[in-house]
This record gives structure tokens, C-alpha cells and sequence, in this order.
């Protein structure tokens, strides 16, 4: 196989894009980062914008208000999806009023069910005749309102022009907006987004905030192991705000107001916390122009984001959380590691690497020489201000989640022990490398991969982090894998299937 | 390149757009004219000395290549008594190494080359695909030949594969999204080669020969349609696939027909009891039509309208943005290759507002049915369906993909030349008879999986929305995931 090696080290004298990505860097006179990567081949452009902020921004009491927010940014402006922009104003503020009203009935039954006075704070037989009368006029108002509305124009001037795809995406760290376009509606999504950046109406607020319960119930609450996963989450983080989930916590979804969410839009959503991109088939001059003309006219924000303060505190001992759950049953172990761009980071990736795949150290060891797990993985995930590096295999019937966790342990004290064999490690690079190649098959991956690399570090890391990974050296991982594979850093989640023995 | 000559994009200059003032409203916008004709197939389309045929995009942007090949089979084919069969083979095929080269050893050299090889067996075809760099072509085609010919189906990965199976099997009834799907295909087909469920004897008795047995009998070259795109010259190419397929125990295509369900849908209410929920899942619906159906597209521009468009759509604009009753809701209309598809609107709610919901969509399907869609709304779908036609063939792997796959369907030669003009001649009153004539109320069958009690208690603050006014409610046991059986009510 010596010639296989030399070819695949060739491979790094490829063409020039699949090496390094030529994206042409800008920066508006209020801040906002433009960049822009043409593409020639297909009549569309992928384009997106990323504002940097995620629920790593929230506390206790508006968690989830970044998610609600990108829900919110659907809803128009002061000239789209309304009717009448005065009047729409008018309910909005009157709606509010209500709102606040009927937060100081809620206040009350939420008292009354801590002394267990009440059972159920949704039944109408709890409410008082106030409480029900604000019910009544938020219906009616609400229901005003919606006859003025156009509904979903937004998305509809976009569809009607042939662009696809219109979503976002939020996470823990960024809030990401993106579509595809027809080549020759470039102007139009200029047009759009700067106009929803800057004359944004969050109408139809309280209905949205509905609709993410359903999302939370849809995603977390009705799914075999949603909460278990959520809860895991909140044990794994002590002090991190990356603790408490993206789409948040039931109580500060319901009860996160209009006035929350204006505020949250003015610091974060100012064009100095955002980067705009575009990949595809355009003219960069044009673009640039474009850009000047719509986005320029967004203001710089008065104060910058706010950086978030709260670090994780060390871990003092193994934390451990069992359940019952209708799962296969499976062992997860999770310890802290790295942020994203650590120069420990490269290393780790390559570890969780080597577990991986048909060939990795886990399938081989745990589930076809010992036999004791019928799938496993391994991932390294470098959020922005922290991160870490998670082992998991299901148990074979006969076996246990402690046999999985067991065996897990095994391999992690070889990593340890012994260096990496060159070969093994050369494999893993090749498909690093491969990987590289694969991602930018598509406009869109690499729209999002710079959207959410430039949300973090910079786009840059795209170019400069794959050497960092060939680089990697088996001392490199047998050190890193003594430092964070520790027992007192470790997290262990194991879940049992309900109902059996 | 030169194919890459015929798609022609031409914009005009745009210069002048930019002095303008911003406009008050994107009406007002002016766009330069787009022109695109979508590629035609027969540019790209190669006879291999073997009878099958292949579809080559050459693209040099990056050093990758990619081939992927369907195959004439399907899990139509599969005895019923040992239902699984087909998900085996393909599965087995990659994981189960080759005649001459054990899977560890297989697995290796694929791994070691970075190549990504798969295969796979689903209800009417089957396929296979490697992803590989190009300068290491030759060694991955010859793994993926080697797969595809000689596959070894090694005894130890299928025990694990069976293991893995059973394992799957005992999660049946934990997940309300596969209660779901699996009820509402029953509901629609009844006993059908779709619907027949694998149990655990069935799977305990295929053996290595079985698989082998499938795979001889239709895994041979003129059963094969070629789809390679990237990095490669076309000339190259296809001598490197006439060697791979020489001297291949060959056959022509194979023929044989795809069934076709005789089963009769039953209208009603059908409920699943997970008390452990809070939302309940929705499936409401009947059966569809078939691709031959020269109706198909104004069948599909009527569904955008209804449910299929996400947010400009009238059930999502209903359920979700007015109502906030849902976080995805919405409907999808399939026209089937072989037999009739099926009519199907969705969405996940509260138990308490799961009634409510289904009355909405059920009004939107008589609204759709009354009253003629506005000339804007059905403006939007056409185009939005018009302009995209370029996205689907956005890159040299789309395009050597749909070609395949058009063939394999065997949709009309001029197709995509036609799609346009044919969505921009429909009519407000053509939709209406569609409508009228596909969406068939009294036929509805409605699925909701979820907290029964809680479903059927409603929303205290709306008593007059109640499942039971949907018709007769008929309870579905779960049933034992392992033998599926269901216990009597």
C-alpha cells in the first residue's frame, strides 16, 4: 500500500479553491462583516447572515428568548405583513398592557400552586373573574389584529420569486438566517434583510411563543429521550450558561414579554454583531455595492454586546445520573474539554476520530471483539467559550450500560499507555482531509461553515484549522488524552431501558 | 466542460439598478432577465458495452469523484416470511466484505483511501455509491466492483446485523413519530409488501445463503443505471466501467411488475394510546394518485397551496401562524411511480388542541375544494416551482442524479423542457378541479398517536372542538414488537 500513501499525500497540491477558500473579506463603516465567495456552475446563490449571539447570552428567566427571537424575525416589518402600520402598532401596545395584566393573575395561581393550594394552574375553574375577563379582550384583540395582518408575507414575496429554503437555526453561540436565490434576485434579498434588521415588528408575538412550546414538546417533551438528554445537560454544566437548553426552559418561554425582546434585538442584533455572506454565482462589485446601499443604512449599536463572564468552575469529583427510559440502553461519558480554537483542540478531534467508523477503536473493540455494545461513537464539540469530548455505545441485549462504560474505559487508558501506531493515525488523516474536500461540495455547507465559523473565531478557521489536524502527532494525543480523560472530570448518563429487569 | 456550455445563464447588465433609491416595497424591484434551459439527459447519457446505462458530469472543481449506480430490484421481491430480507442484503453488502477479502480487510483499504462506499435495498430499487479522491480512483472503483460483484455476506456481520435488528425491533412502540408512519401505512394499504413487518423469527431465519440468493438475482450489469459526477474524463470513464462489468453473468433489465394494493382505506378516527406525551401526533388523509396521472402537476401546485409551500401555504398559515397550535403543520400529495400515492396532512399539538387542529385542516380542504384559489396565490406557487427548476440541477452530482433517476422512473424525455409552460398554463379553475376532484373528505382516515384521555378531554376553554365529532373512533392496541401481533381490544 506505499504507493496508496504517496498519492494521498499529493493531494494537497490540489486545485486552488479546494485548498483554500478565496473569500474576499469587508467590513461596512457600521460594522457589519461582509463576505463573499463566488462560484460559478449553478444559477443560484446561497446567502445567509449570522448575528452572534445564542443562548449562551441568556439568564435564568428569558432562556430561549435567542430562539424565540429568529422565530420572531419572520414576522415583518412596518411595511411588510401588515396592512395598516399605525393600527397594528396600537394592538401591539394594547396587547402588551393586557399581557401584563394577565402576568400578575399568572403570578398568583403560580403562588398558590407552590402552597399546594392548586393542582393545576391551566384549569379555568383556578381563574378569577379578572383573570378571565383579560382572557377574553387578549382573544379579541388578537383576533383585530390578525385581520390586519398579511399573513406570512415575508415568506411569501421570497417564494413568489423563486428563492427556497428560507430557514434559521439557532444554538448555543450563534443565530444563523438563510435561503437560496435565483441568480438575478440578488437585489431582492438585500432588500428584505436589511429591511427586517431594521424595521422589524415582533406582531403575532404571544402566538409564536406557542408555537416554540410546541417545538419544545415536539423536539424534547414527547421524544423517548429528550428530557433525559436536557437534564444530563443541565448536570454536565455547573456554572456555564451553556447549561440550560437552546430552545429553554418551559417557565421563561411563557413568560418572556415584547419589552424583553426589543431590548435583546437592540443590543445583539446590531449590524456590528453581524456577518452577512453570499456563495454562488455573482458578481462580487455588484454584491458589494448592494451591500453599501441596504445594509449601510443600519446604525452601529449604541453599547457593544456584552461578552459573557460566567465560566465553567472546575469539576471536584465524577458526577453520575442513571434513569429508565424507552431506549436501548447505553452508557454516555462526557468530559470537559477545550473551546473552539484551543491548541488542544486539533488533538482532541483526531482522538474522537480514531474511536470512529467501521475501522474505529470502539466498533472494533466494544462491539466486535468484546461484544458487549451494538453501536458507538465518539465526538469532541468546541462551542465558543467551552467544550467537550463525549464517548457512547448502546448495550447488546445481555449486556449492560456498565459493560459499554467498561469497555470505554479500556480504550481510553490504551490511548493513555500506548502512542498511536503511524498507519492508524495516517488513515484518520486521510479522512480528515477527504472531509475537507466533501464539505465544500455545496454552496450552502460552506455558506453555514463560514456563517458559523466567523460567529466563533473567524471564517479563516476554515482554511487554517485542516493543517493544524495533519499536524497532529501521536505524543500530541496520548498527551491530551492524559490530561481530560480523567476520572474526576468525567460525567457518566446511563439509561436503562423502562420496564425491563 | 464542454456540456457544461448548454446551460446557459445570461444576465444582463445590472449597472444601472444601483443608482436608483431604495424602493418603499420589493414590488417595485427590477430584476435582470434570467435565462435557463435545464440540460437534457441524452447530452450526458452513455450505452455501456454491457447494456446498461450510464450518465457522466464531468466537474473539476474539486479532486472528488462520485458514482453511484440503482439497480433494478427492490423489497417488492421479498418472500414474505422473510420480511427484512432486502435490508439485509443491502446493509451486508458493504459491512460483510467481499469473497476474496474479509471485512476487516475490506474495511480498511476503503478507510484507508478515505473512500465512502454504500449500498442499500429499498421498496423499488436498490442502489450503491462510492465517494472517493480522485487521484485514488482506480483502488476505490476496484473495492466498489469487488462489493458490488462478489460480496462476501461474512456469517459473524450478519449475527451482529440480526443482533442489531432485534435490538431496533424492541424500540418499535417507544417513539411516537414511528407509531405514526407505521400505523397510518396500515391504515392506507392494509396488508401490502410495504406494510408486512419484519418479526423476530423471520429474521432469525434468513441465512448467508438468502442473501447471496438475492443478490445473484439481481445484481448483474444490464439491471444497472449509472450516475458519476467530478473529477474524471468521460472518455476514461466509461472504458474503466465496460472493464469493471466484463465477463459478468449478464441478463437484459429486468422486468418484472411492481404490485399494486387492492386495499380499500377505512374513513374514521383511529387513536394510539402513549400516556407519557404531551403532544399528540397527527396523520390525516387517503390515498393519492400516480405520476402517470396527467393531473400530477396541477395536483402538486394545489397541495403547495394547501399545505405543501411551508409558511405561504394556507394549513401552515392556519394551524401554526394564526392559531399557534402547531410547530410544523402542513400536507404533502404523492404521485406514485407504480401505484396510487398518498394524500397526507400532518402536525404535532398539545393533547388538548389536538381536535381544534384537525378541524382547521379539514376546513381548509373544504375551502380548497368551494372556493377558487386568488390569481396572486396561485402566481406565487407556479413561480416559486418555475424558478426553482435550475436549483435541481445545481450541481454535476444533481444533475448525473436526476438523469439516473428519470431514467429509472422512465419520465418522458422532454420533461423538464416541458415543466414550465405546463405550470405557467394552469388556472384558478383547473385547481378547482383537481381539488374537487382528488381531495376527497368523506374519505378521510385520521390518525392521532398520543395521550388518548387527554386528546379526547379537549381544551376546556373550547368544548366545541371534540374528536368524537370526526366520525366513529377506533382504538389501535400496540402491538408486540417482536412476533407484531396485536391483542384483541
Amino acid at each position: 500500500m506505499r504507493s496508496i500513501r504517496l498519492v494521498l499525500s499529493s493531494i494537497l497540491a490540489a486545485a486552488a479553491f479546494a485548498q483554500q477558500l478565496p473569500v474576499q473579506e469587508h467590513t461596512l463603516d457600521n460594522g457589519m462583516r461582509i463576505l463573499l465567495l463566488p462560484r460559478k456552475g449553478s444559477a443560484n446563490i446561497a446567502a445567509g447572515w449570522v448575528a452572534r449571539v445564542g443562548s449562551v447570552n441568556e439568564r435564568p428567566g428569558i432562556t430561549g428568548i435567542s430562539h424565540l427571537f429568529e422565530h420572531m424575525m419572520f414576522k415583518g416589518t412596518n411595511t411588510i405583513g401588515t396592512r395598516n402600520s399605525a393600527e397594528d402598532a396600537k394592538l401591539n401596545l394594547e396587547l402588551d398592557q393586557l399581557k401584563a395584566g394577565l402576568r400578575k393573575e399568572e403570578a398568583e395561581l403560580a403562588r398558590r400552586l407552590r402552597l399546594g393550594e392548586i393542582t393545576d394552574v391551566k384549569d379555568p375553574k383556578v381563574r378569577t373573574a379578572r383573570h378571565q375577563e383579560l382572557l377574553g379582550k387578549f382573544e379579541i384583540l388578537t383576533k383585530r389584529q390578525s385581520e390586519l395582518i398579511v399573513k406570512n408575507e415575508f415568506d411569501r414575496i421570497y417564494t413568489g420569486q423563486g428563492a427556497s429554503g428560507m430557514n434559521a437555526g439557532t444554538s448555543e453561540d450563534y443565530t444563523v438566517y438563510f435561503i437560496n436565490l435565483p441568480t438575478n434576485r440578488l437585489e431582492l434579498w438585500f432588500w428584505m434583510e436589511s429591511d427586517r434588521l431594521l424595521n422589524p415588528v415582533f406582531r403575532e408575538f404571544y402566538t409564536e411563543r406557542d408555537v416554540v412550546m410546541e417545538e419544545r414538546r415536539m423536539r424534547t417533551d414527547s421524544t423517548p429521550t429528550g428530557r433525559y438528554q436536557e437534564q444530563f445537560n443541565a448536570l454536565f454544566w455547573k456554572s456555564s450558561p451553556y447549561g440550560w437548553p437552546v430552545v429553554g426552559w418551559p417557565t421563561d418561554i411563557d413568560a418572556i414579554s415584547r419589552e424583553e425582546a426589543n431590548a435583546y434585538f437592540g443590543t445583539y442584533y446590531a449590524p456590528n454583531n453581524l456577518t452577512a455572506t453570499l456563495v454562488g454565482d455573482f458578481d462580487p462589485a455588484v454584491a458589494m455595492e448592494l451591500a453599501k446601499k441596504y445594509f449601510g443604512r443600519l446604525k452601529r449599536g449604541t453599547v457593544p454586546p456584552p461578552d459573557v463572564v460566567t465560566t465553567e468552575t472546575p469539576q471536584m469529583g465524577e458526577q453520575r445520573m442513571s434513569a429508565s427510559a424507552e431506549t436501548t440502553p447505553e452508557a454516555v461519558i462526557r468530559f470537559h474539554s477545550v473551546a473552539d480554537g484551543h491548541v488542544d483542540e486539533p488533538a482532541l478531534n483526531v482522538l474522537a476520530s480514531l474511536m470512529n467508523d467501521r475501522t474505529g477503536r470502539l466498533f472494533k473493540s466494544l462491539v466486535l471483539e468484546q461484544q458487549v455494545a451494538n453501536m458507538a461513537f465518539a465526538s469532541q464539540d468546541s462551542r465558543k467559550y467551552e467544550g467537550f469530548v463525549e464517548f457512547r455505545g448502546t448495550a447488546k441485549p445481555g449486556k449492560t450500560p456498565e459493560d459499554v462504560e467498561k469497555g470505554i474505559y479500556n480504550e481510553l487508558e490504551k490511548l493513555k499507555t500506548e502512542l498511536v501506531p503511524d498507519r492508524e493515525l495516517e488513515k484518520v488523516k486521510n479522512n480528515l482531509a477527504a472531509g475537507n474536500f466533501r464539505q465544500k461540495q455545496s454552496d450552502f455547507n460552506l455558506l453555514l461553515n463560514i456563517l458559523i465559523n466567523d460567529a466563533s473565531r473567524s471564517w479563516r478557521s476554515l482554511n487554517t484549522d485542516p493543517p493544524l489536524l495533519q499536524a497532529v502527532t501521536p505524543a500530541d494525543i496520548q498527551r491530551v488524552a492524559k490530561k481530560y480523560l480523567k476520572p474526576e472530570n468525567r460525567n457518566v448518563l446511563i439509561l436503562y431501558r423502562k420496564g425491563a429487569n | 466542460m464542454k456540456h457544461l456550455l448548454l446551460v446557459t445563464v445570461v444576465l444582463t447588465a445590472v449597472a444601472t439598478l444601483h443608482a436608483a433609491e431604495i424602493p418603499s416595497h420589493p414590488q417595485e424591484l427590477k430584476y435582470p432577465v434570467l435565462k435557463y434551459d435545464p440540460p437534457r439527459a441524452a447530452d450526458f447519457r452513455h450505452k455501456l458495452a454491457t447494456g446498461g446505462t450510464a450518465y457522466l458530469v464531468e466537474d473539476h472543481e474539486l479532486p472528488l469523484v462520485n458514482l453511484s449506480v440503482l439497480v433494478r430490484t427492490g423489497r417488492y421481491l421479498e418472500p414474505g416470511d422473510k420480511a427484512g430480507l432486502t435490508a439485509l442484503v443491502g446493509s451486508q453488502m458493504r459491512a460483510g466484505g467481499t469473497k476474496t477479502k474479509p471485512p476487516a480487510v475490506f474495511d480498511e483499504e476503503a478507510a484507508f483511501l478515505a473512500a465512502q462506499i454504500n449500498a442499500g435495498v429499498g421498496d423499488t430499487e436498490g442502489q450503491a455509491q462510492v465517494n472517493c479522491l480522485a487521484r485514488t480512483l482506480d483502488p476505490c472503483l476496484a473495492l466498489f466492483f469487488d462489493m458490488l460483484r462478489n460480496p462476501g455476506f461474512a456469517e459473524d456481520r450478519l449475527k451482529l446485523a440480526k443482533s442489531q435488528a432485534l435490538q431496533g425491533m424492541q424500540r418499535r412502540n417507544d417513539d411516537t413519530a414511528g407509531i405514526e408512519a407505521r400505523e397510518f401505512a396500515r391504515l392506507m394499504r392494509g396488508q401490502f409488501f410495504t406494510t408486512v413487518p419484519s418479526t423476530k423469527a423471520g429474521i432469525e431465519s434468513i441465512t448467508r445463503e438468502d442473501l447471496i440468493a438475492f443478490h445473484e438475482k439481481y445484481f448483474y450489469p444490464g439491471n444497472f443505471t449509472f450516475a458519476v459526477s467530478g473529477d474524471f474524463n468521460t472518455k476514461d470513464m466509461i472504458a474503466k466501467l465496460n472493464q469493471s462489468l466484463a465477463n459478468w453473468a449478464n441478463r437484459p433489465a429486468l422486468t418484472s411488475q411492481v404490485p399494486k394494493p387492492a386495499f380499500t382505506p377505512k374513513p374514521g378516527v383511529y387513536v394510539v394510546d402513549k400516556k407519557d406525551v404531551n403532544q399528540g401526533r397527527v396523520r390525516m388523509g387517503h390515498l393519492g394518485t400516480t405520476l402517470s396521472n396527467p393531473d400530477h402537476l396541477a395536483i402538486g401546485v394545489m397541495n403547495g397551496i394547501l399545505g405543501g409551500a411551508g409558511f405561504t401555504s394556507r394549513i401552515t398559515s392556519r394551524v401554526r401562524s394564526d392559531e399557534g397550535l402547531a410547530y410544523s403543520a402542513g400536507s404533502v400529495f404523492q404521485s406514485g411511480r407504480y401505484y396510487d400515492g398518498v394524500f397526507s396532512a400532518v402536525f404535532q399539538s398539545k393533547s388538548p388542541t389536538v381536535a381544534q387542529a384537525i378541524t382547521i385542516v379539514i376546513e381548509e380542504i373544504d375551502h380548497m375544494r368551494k372556493e377558487k384559489v386568488k390569481p396572486e396565490e396561485l402566481a406565487t406557487e407556479i413561480n416559486s416551482s418555475t424558478e426553482q427548476l435550475s436549483k435541481r440541477f445545481a450541481t454535476a452530482r444533481q444533475k448525473a442524479a436526476q438523469f439516473a433517476n428519470d431514467d429509472y422512473e422512465k419520465l418522458p424525455e422532454d420533461y423538464w423542457q416541458k415543466y414550465r409552460d405546463r405550470l405557467r398554463a394552469l388556472t384558478p379553475d383547473e385547481i378547482q378541479r383537481v381539488a374537487q376532484k382528488y381531495l376527497q373528505p368523506d374519505k378521510l382516515v385520521i390518525l392521532a398517536v398520543g395521550n388518548v384521555d387527554a386528546m379526547v378531554k379537549g381544551n376546556p376553554d373550547k368544548p366545541q372542538y371534540q374528536l368524537s365529532k370526526f366520525g366513529n373512533m377506533e382504538r389501535i392496541p400496540l402491538p408486540d414488537p417482536f412476533t407484531m401481533v396485536y391483542p384483541k381490544p
